[in-house]
C-alpha cells in the first residue's frame, strides 16, 4: 500500500499531463485529418491527370488489391480508374514503391485503358542525389516513358532516348536510379494488370 | 517600484539579445545541428523549419514554467520529452493539413524537432528555473536566433546551388545565357559542412575582435 502511494505521489503529473497532451493531439488530428487525407489524394490526382490527360476524374476501381512488395512483402495497394468526361474509361492509375539509391521512390503509374501502353510515371516522393539521382524527374528520363509497351522494360546505358521503346536509356552518373525505376515499374505493372484481368476490368492477353 | 519594472526589463532584454547574439544556439552553442544541416538547401523549407521551432519552444517553455514547481527531479526529463512531443506532432499534423510541400520536403526533420538539444536544453536550463515571462522571451529569442540563422545558411547556399533566393532568380544562369554556374555540391550535404563552417569561423573572429576591443 506505501508502495502504491509513493508511485502516485511520484508520477501524478506526469499521468494527468500525458492524458491532457494526448486529449490535445486527438483534437488537432480530427480537425486535420480530412485536409491531409484530401491533400494526399489531390497530389495523386494531380499527377496522374498529367499522365492521362483525357481524364476528367478518377475514382477508386480496386480497393485493397493484394499484391507483393519488391522485397517479397505483402502490401495492399489501390487502383484509380481514369475516367473522361463523356464517362468513358480513358486510364489506370495507381501508386508504386521501391528502394532507390538513397531512400525510398515512391511512384505513381499511369497505364491506358487497355492496359497495353504505359502513359507515364511521376514522382510522390524520392531522395536521390540532387544534381544526379533526382534527374529521374526530369523530361530527358520521363518522357522515355510515355507510350511503351506495358511489359518487361530494360535498362540500356547508350542509345537515342527520343525512340519510344521498351529499351530505355539511363541518366549518365545515376544508374542505379534508373534502374530502381525500371524495376519498380516492372514488378508493378505486371501484378495489378492479373488483378484487373481476375476481375474482369480488363481484357485478358490473346 | 519604478526600479523593480527597470530590473525585469533588463532581464528580458538580456534574455531577448542572449538568444539573438551571445548565445545563438547555432553559433556559438553549436545546438540543433541536425536540422541546420539538413534543411538548410533553400531559404523556404529552413523558414518553415525555424518557425516550426519557434512555435514547439515556445510551447514547451511556456508547459514547463508553469508546472515547474510541481516537477520531480527524477521525472523532469521524461516531462520535458512528453511536451515537446505533443507540439511537434501538433506542428507535423499543422504542416501536412496547410502546407503540404513544405512538409514533405521537410520529411522526417519535422518528426526529429523531438530530439533537437535547442529544446530541451531551454526546458531544463531556463524553463524549469524561471517565471513565465522570461521562458517567453527566452524561447522567443533562442527561437529567432535560431531561425535567423537557418535562413543565413539556406541563403547562402540556395544562391550557389540555383542561383535564387526564397525561389526568386536572382543570377542569371549559364543554361539560359548567362554566366552564373550553379554549383551542384552546395546542395549536398558537403555544402552544409562547408558553408557551416566558414560561418562559424567567421562569428568567432567577430566575436574575439569584440572582446579585445
Amino acid at each position: 500500500m506505501v508502495k502504491v502511494k509513493y508511485f502516485v505521489q511520484q508520477s501524478w503529473l506526469l499521468i494527468v499531463v500525458s492524458f491532457c497532451f494526448g486529449l490535445l493531439i486527438a483534437v488537432a488530428n480530427a480537425a486535420w485529418q480530412d485536409r491531409i487525407l484530401q491533400n494526399e489524394e489531390d497530389k495523386f490526382n494531380n499527377l496522374a491527370k498529367g499522365m492521362l490527360t483525357e481524364a476528367a476524374s478518377f475514382e477508386t476501381m480496386v480497393e485493397d488489391a493484394e499484391a507483393e512488395s519488391l522485397k517479397g512483402k505483402k502490401i495492399k495497394i489501390n487502383i484509380k480508374r481514369a475516367i473522361n468526361a463523356g464517362g468513358k474509361c480513358v486510364g489506370w492509375a495507381f501508386s508504386c514503391e521501391g528502394s532507390g539509391f538513397a531512400d525510398k521512390i515512391k511512384l505513381v503509374l499511369a497505364v491506358d485503358g487497355s492496359f497495353g501502353k504505359i502513359t507515364g510515371f511521376g514522382i510522390l516522393s524520392s531522395n536521390e542525389t540532387p544534381g544526379f539521382g533526382d534527374q529521374i524527374k526530369n523530361p530527358y528520363y520521363r518522357n522515355q516513358f510515355a507510350g511503351v509497351p506495358a511489359e518487361e522494360l530494360e535498362l540500356s546505358k547508350t542509345g537515342p532516348s527520343e525512340k519510344i521503346d521498351s529499351e530505355i536509356i539511363a541518366i549518365s552518373g545515376a544508374t542505379v536510379s534508373s534502374e530502381s525505376v525500371i524495376k519498380i515499374i516492372n514488378h508493378y505493372v505486371e501484378q495489378v494488370k492479373k488483378q484487373l484481368q481476375s476481375r474482369g476490368l480488363v481484357a485478358d492477353d490473346k | 517600484m519604478t526600479n523593480d519594472t527597470g530590473l525585469k526589463a533588463g532581464v528580458y532584454k538580456e534574455t531577448l539579445l542572449r538568444g539573438l547574439w551571445r548565445e545563438n544556439p547555432v553559433f556559438r552553442l553549436l545546438l540543433g545541428m541536425c536540422p541546420t544541416l539538413a534543411v538548410t538547401v533553400a531559404v523556404k523549407p529552413a523558414l518553415t523549419m525555424g518557425l516550426s521551432v519557434i512555435f514547439v519552444l515556445l510551447c514547451s517553455n511556456i508547459v514547463v514554467s508553469i508546472i515547474r514547481k510541481l516537477l520531480k527531479p527524477h521525472l523532469r526529463i521524461l516531462m520535458f520529452t512528453v511536451t515537446i512531443a505533443t507540439f511537434v506532432t501538433i506542428a507535423d499534423l499543422f504542416l501536412k493539413a496547410y502546407v503540404p510541400r513544405m512538409s514533405e520536403m521537410l520529411g522526417p526533420y519535422v518528426p526529429l524537432i523531438i530530439v533537437n538539444c535547442i529544446i530541451i536544453c531551454r526546458a531544463e536550463a531556463c524553463a524549469s528555473k524561471s517565471s513565465l515571462g522570461v521562458s517567453i522571451i527566452d524561447a522567443a529569442g533562442m527561437g529567432v536566433g535560431f531561425t535567423l540563422t537557418l535562413c543565413v545558411l539556406a541563403g547562402i547556399r540556395e544562391i550557389l546551388s540555383t542561383g535564387a533566393v526564397f525561389e526568386v532568380a536572382i543570377l542569371s544562369l549559364q543554361s539560359q545565357g548567362g554566366w552564373f554556374v550553379p554549383l551542384a555540391a552546395m546542395s549536398m550535404p558537403v555544402g552544409a559542412f562547408i558553408t557551416l563552417g566558414l560561418l562559424l569561423g567567421l562569428v568567432n573572429t567577430i566575436t574575439k575582435r569584440k572582446t579585445k576591443g
